[in-house]
């Protein structure tokens, strides 16, 4: 499983960081990092999935492995 | 219905209705699900209705929501709304009088603008709720209008922020002396009357619209209650919203400002859930009963909502859970990030942070001792820390 933000349009809103902290990171800066390595954990992964179905400016892509 | 297939409607096709399905189709296969939407258009995000579409940082095709995924086949989608609900045959009428039965109902019909009766009808004269309201908007500013918004609450504060980052001319009337109110508990008081004046809003606070004067049947100047006129030839309105349950009237389900649910967002009549804008039910994290109306609400609800549903539709009880979640909305107002986590309402004390090189204010409500809610300017982090704070300590007291 990978992530890829669009960093044109993420405005760091931090919605994915709240469903997802794990993986998800905004910084005081407003920039998203993204884990790079995201473990098997199923709960963790809907929670990614969920991560990426409610940004609400829709710049996540999940690539499922 | 020995051996029949099990039919799901699911009612509302905005985000709640959205996460809803997508659930849905994965866990119980073997039903047939029909989404009843009043919409026209593919599921949509709304929050960049009133902030990056409105400023044209994005377009429509961006708006998007994904496409339901995985096999489509169980699912029928109906463009019309719903009319009335029979519980007794289980029924849903639709706008044409097209009846469709159901085994379970989900209900997602979220909320509707509300809009003050002089200003109903009005020739540049819009709410702003749908996608449809806001290309109406969007197109009107093409002439360069002289804006009046109405309502100092997120809806109009973002509309306002907009309007100024396109460099358009905006007055913004407020009933209170204050603006966010309610979405922040009061806790930012001057904050946002400074972001917005320093940002070149007229502000005009304590003060209510009257009544309109119409030049060819458009809007073209508004009077307050003190006399004072503006004129304007587009008026914008953020005066809150109501829950859309019109169609629950008579039904006999249980609906008070929202469809009353229980932790499970269960209804008053088995069978029968409900998600979103348009659910009030009890947060175990609070042990309180609350509507609430974000986006992230909205999608871990349908979800929740929909996993419950199909508990009480296949018997597997392993997917049946309380909805326990510590509310979350952000805004953004001139590049600045707003956040809010937590549920303020019966706070007893506010503990303000503001040191002059932190990025922007800090709020936490306390409630009897306890951290309620917090809010801050961009401070994610600090912010996010807290929400899981809230939680965490929910939990523990509820062991306890
Ligand atoms: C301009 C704007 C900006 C926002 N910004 C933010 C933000 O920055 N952050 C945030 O957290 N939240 C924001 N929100 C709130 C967020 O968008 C809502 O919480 C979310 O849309 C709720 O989703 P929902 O599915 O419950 O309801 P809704 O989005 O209200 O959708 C309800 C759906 O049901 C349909 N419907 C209604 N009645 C019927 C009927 N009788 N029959 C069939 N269908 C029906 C409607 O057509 C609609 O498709 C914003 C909302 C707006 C309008
Ligand atoms: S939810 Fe979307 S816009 Fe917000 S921080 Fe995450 S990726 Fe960026």
């Amino acid at each position: 499983m990978k992530i890829i933000v669009d960093r044109q349009r993420c405005d760091g809103n931090g919605v994915c960081m709240g469903i997802a902290p794990e993986v998800f990171d905004v910084d005081d800066d407003l920039y998203l990092h993204v884990a790079e390595n995201i473990p098997e954990d199923p709960e963790l992964r809907a929670r990614v999935r969920q991560s990426v179905t409610s940004c609400p400016i829709l710049a996540l892509k999940l690539v499922e492995d | 219905m020995g051996g029949m297939r099990q039919r799901i409607v699911v009612a509302g096709g905005s985000l709640a209705g959205h996460s809803a399905v997508t659930e849905l189709v994965g866990l119980v296969p073997e039903a047939e699900i029909v989404w009843v939407t009043g919409e026209q258009h593919r599921t949509y995000s709304k929050p960049a209705l009133s902030k990056e579409f409105m400023q044209a940082r994005n377009e429509l095709s961006e708006l998007m929501l994904p496409d339901i995924g995985g096999d489509l086949s169980n699912l029928r989608i109906v463009r019309r709304s719903c009319a009335s609900l029979d519980t007794a045959n289980r029924t849903v009428t639709l706008d044409d009088g097209e009846k469709i039965a159901f085994d379970q109902l989900l209900i997602a019909t979220g909320a509707q603008a509300r809009m003050p009766g002089m200003l109903r009808g009005v020739g540049g004269v819009f709410p702003l709720r749908t996608l449809d309201d806001a290309v109406a908007i969007r197109e009107s500013l093409a002439g360069r209008p002289k804006v009046l918004v109405v309502g100092g609450g997120l809806i109009g504060c973002e509309l306002a922020a907009s309007m100024r980052t396109l460099g358009l001319e905006v007055t913004l009337v407020e009933r209170l002396d204050t603006l966010l109110d309610r979405p922040f508990g009061g806790a930012f008081g001057s904050y946002f009357l400074d972001l917005h004046r320093a940002n070149g809003v007229d502000l005009v606070m304590d003060a209510m619209v009257e009544r309109v004067s119409l030049n060819d049947g458009r809007v073209a100047a508004v009077e307050l209650a003190d006399g004072a006129k503006i004129e304007t030839q587009l008026v914008v309105v953020g005066a809150g919203s109501e829950p859309c349950t019109q169609w629950l009237e008579g039904s006999g389900l249980i609906v008070a400002d929202g469809v009353v649910c229980d932790s499970y967002l269960a209804t008053s009549m088995p069978g029968i859930f409900a998600a979103g804008d348009v659910a009030r039910w009890t947060n175990p994290i609070y042990d309180l009963q609350m509507r609430v109306e974000h986006w992230t609400n909205a999608s871990a609800q349908g979800r929740a909502a929909a996993r419950n549903l199909a508990a009480s539709a296949t018997g597997r009880q392993e997917l049946r859970k309380p909805f326990a979640d510590v509310p979350y909305f952000w805004s953004d107002q001139y590049g600045q990030k707003i956040q809010m986590v937590g549920w303020h309402q019966g706070h007893d004390r506010v503990e303000l942070d503001r040191s002059a090189d932190a990025p922007g204010p800090l709020a936490r409500f306390y409630r009897d001792g306890r951290m309620i809610a917090a809010a801050g300017v961009n401070v994610p982090r600090i912010v996010m820390r807290l929400r899981r704070q809230i939680e965490e300590e929910a939990r523990a007291q509820e062991a306890a």
